[in-house]
């Protein structure tokens, strides 16, 4: 029996209006399935799209964007019925934790009021009892409970991002889509987090998008990544295959663009920047920076085909290796 | 102890201003230049804020000690990182050498001057020279600012470029050597329009503008992929080589730190408790609490899984500081005279590597 994923995202496609009317594809086909327990990595380079594409299965953007495709929590379609759809699930079953984070807090009330607000809106908890689970999640990340009665600004930013995942924790979502949960946060606290990521994963089934551009934490936190580049996936496989079987050049490069704690070589970047995506892109959209591009790059975009078992790239050097072998 | 000290800042200020001919006889040699930035003994405390019942029932007042005893001096063209766990006082730090958080005492010299106890007014003309970044560019950025705006703002300030038409191109050039390339597609947009790395980028084309020569930066690469990172690290690297700016930056990033820094401080509850030369405090940490944060850090191979030394105990509070060291309740290795006495930052017995100072007893 195949199993229905908890959560699946189809040919999804974002494009967000500019002042001068014209438009900027930020998702461009984006496709990824999801199940109970799952954790996955969304890597890329700045601006790639990520956080335009939990935005998007959120029902969270603004309204200069359109957007396409099919979004599914347990099979039911969401994307199509517009806000009535969405909103029964959106913090019930699939929260979000906001890139920065640190800043979502309103200045004027405690913590421990805010993380107390949606479980009084979706009727979980209330009064005392809302007051002590709000506690208990603050201690979950790390956070002593008698600092629920403290205004934002009187936390550090670190603490403000860890009360924040706090707060999406708080209605016990089946889905919890993280975008940049711990950037700007110490190791050790990122160890901290990402462990209790795997926990919650672990014994409640929580499964988990994590939005990061930091390939290390991918390899700690991750089974599986999707790494994408100029709003599409490039490459999604284990990460395992992703460091030690790479099949796209992006991927590689990105990876030895990660220095080491203790390596001597100079850190080198990806030279050039990706593509304006307010244009019209002809051939592969990384051929430009690429270190391996062939004639076909220039003309035809690649697609993205199965390259090992639950391993996809979108790359022309694997159909050519797959030529070559037959 | 003050003796060493001052002789230990002498060899440093030799070796920083001829790398490769610092031997013993050239110690005598002493730049005239004052340091760009020299803190002393700085304390940041916040008060507690105690609600209103705290208040009737008449609780005692409490205070967060979130900077507590600093000092550090930052030559011309050196990059130190400050480093430490979530809440050790960071961004007090800077907030505090800014001028924007008030020190409780202390002195923060700039380029010679003695800023704390300045008004704002009386800031103006230091930060001509002194730009900060923030932590947070979701934050810092003024949501009703154009890009454009936001980056000519310090050049406005500052009297900079006579016309429209020059400020422009600074600003396009700044933006586009903080990696927004092609900068007129972004020049227009507000900062909801961009992505996260993105307004980081604004943020630092922002700082970087005005060329100062202290800049004091607070996660300044924390949402950009390694690729943008390191062009901009890159660039911050030039800026010292070749103009000769000094950096602060606060960062969580420990090999980012190692590659780019001179030096590397690492603080806990509010205190350093090592510093020294950025890859030999990686390479040969001392301090314990050093040693757990390296031993934590994740590597790019998933094969590659170290068994980390997360501590244990609880989170440390500012508000009650243990006696002692105040690492000691989550030390894997205090003893006794852990909890009794407070060890002071001085040279490791063990690698007697001038500038490298930790403060453990047992270091
Ligand atoms: N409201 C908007 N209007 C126009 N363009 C936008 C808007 N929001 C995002 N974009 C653009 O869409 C692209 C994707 O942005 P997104 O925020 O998804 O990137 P990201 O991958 O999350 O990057 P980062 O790692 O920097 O956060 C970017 O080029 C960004 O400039
Ligand atoms: N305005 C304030 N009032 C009261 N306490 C504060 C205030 N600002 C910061 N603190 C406290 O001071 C301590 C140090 O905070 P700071 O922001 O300097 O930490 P940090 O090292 O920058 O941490 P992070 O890495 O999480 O940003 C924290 O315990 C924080 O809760
Ligand atoms: S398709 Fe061509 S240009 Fe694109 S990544 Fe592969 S080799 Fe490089
Ligand atoms: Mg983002
Ligand atoms: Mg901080």
């Amino acid at each position: 029996m195949i199993s229905v994923p908890l959560f699946s995202v189809r040919d999804l496609h974002v494009w967000f209006e500019l002042p001068d009317g014209r438009e900027l594809h930020a998702v461009n086909g984006v496709s990824f399935d999801l199940h109970a327990g799952e954790v996955l990595g969304l890597v890329g380079e700045s601006g790639c799209g990520k956080t335009t594409t939990i935005l998007a299965t959120m029902g969270l953007l603004p309204s200069s964007a359109d957007v396409a495709g099919e979004i599914r929590i347990n099979g039911e379609e969401i994307l199509h019925g517009g806000e009535a759809s969405v909103r029964p699930h959106r913090w019930r079953d699939i929260a979000m934790v906001f890139q920065g984070a640190m800043n979502c807090f309103s200045p004027v009330r405690t913590v421990g009021s805010q993380i107390v607000e949606p479980m009084k809106l979706h009727g979980i908890a209330k009064g005392a009892e809302a007051r002590r689970r709000a506690g208990e999640l603050l201690e979950m990340v790390g956070i002593p409970a008698a600092s629920a009665d403290r205004f934002p600004h009187e936390f550090s930013g670190g603490m403000r991002q860890r009360a924040a995942i706090a707060m999406a924790l708080a209605c016990e979502p089946k889905i919890l889509l993280a975008d940049e949960p711990t950037t700007g946060l110490d190791v050790m606290v990122q160890a901290q987090i990402l462990e209790l990521l795997a926990s919650l994963a672990d014994t409640l089934g929580l499964a988990v998008v994590l939005v990061t551009h930091d390939l290390p934490v991918v390899a700690e936190a991750c089974s599986r990544a999707a790494v994408m580049y100029a709003g599409r996936i490039a490459e999604l496989g284990s990460v395992d295959d992703l460091y030690h079987d790479s099949h796209h050049p992006y991927t590689r490069l990105l990876f030895a663009a990660t220095p080491d704690l203790l390596g001597d070589d100079r850190v080198v970047s990806i030279p050039g920047s990706p593509p304006r995506l307010d244009r019209e892109i002809v051939g592969c959209p990384f051929r430009e920076r690429c270190d391996s591009a062939v004639a076909e790059c220039a003309t035809e975009e690649p697609a993205l085909h199965l390259v090992g078992s639950s391993h996809v790239a979108a790359c022309h050097l694997n159909d050519l290796i797959e030529n070559v072998r037959q | 102890m003050n003796d060493v000290n001052e002789e230990l800042k002498v060899r440093e200020t030799t070796t920083q201003s001829d790398p490769g001919a610092a031997s013993i006889a050239e110690d005598v040699q002493v730049t005239p230049r004052p340091p760009v930035l020299e803190v002393k003994d700085l304390t940041t405390y916040y008060p507690i804020n105690r609600g209103l019942a705290g208040r009737l029932l008449g609780h005692e007042a409490k205070t967060v000690h979130a900077v507590d005893g600093v000092s550090l001096r930052v030559d011309a063209g050196e990059f130190v990182a400050l480093v430490g766990e979530s809440g050790c006082g960071k961004t007090s730090t800077v907030m505090t050498i800014l001028g924007a958080t008030k020190a409780t005492s202390g002195s923060v010299r700039v380029k010679g001057e003695e800023i704390v106890g300045r008004t704002p007014r009386e800031m103006l003309s230091v930060y001509r020279h002194l730009q900060m970044i923030y932590q947070d560019p979701y934050g810092s950025l003024d949501p009703r600012f154009r890009v454009s705006d936001t980056v000519e703002e310090p050049l406005l300030v500052h009297g900079v470029g006579a016309t429209k038409q020059e400020r422009r191109s600074l600003v396009l050039a700044a933006l586009e050597s903080a990696g927004l390339s092609p900068a007129d597609l972004y020049i227009d947009r507000f900062p909801h329009e961009l992505s996260g790395g993105q307004r980081q980028r604004v943020a630092i084309a922002t700082a970087l503008i005005l060329e100062p020569s202290l800049l004091l930066a607070d996660e300044p690469v924390s949402m950009l992929d390694v690729s943008v990172r390191a062009s901009v690290l890159n660039l911050l690297d030039e800026l010292r080589r070749t103009r000769d700016m000094a950096i602060v930056m606060v960062t969580h990033d420990l090999s980012t730190a190692g590659h780019f820094a001179d030096r590397i401080v690492v603080m806990y509850l509010g205190r350093i408790v090592e510093e020294g030369p950025a890859k030999e405090v990686l390479a040969n940490p001392q301090h314990p609490y050093t040693k757990a944060l390296i031993s934590v850090v994740p590597k790019p191979d998933p094969r590659d899984r170290s068994t980390p030394q997360t501590l244990s105990g609880e989170t440390p509070n500012p508000v009650d500081i243990p006696a002692g060291c105040r690492f000691h309740p989550r030390c894997p290795i205090a003893r006794e005279e852990c909890a009794k006495s407070d060890p002071r930052l001085r040279l490791s017995v063990k690698v007697r590597i001038e500038s490298h100072r930790v403060a453990c007893h047992l270091a």
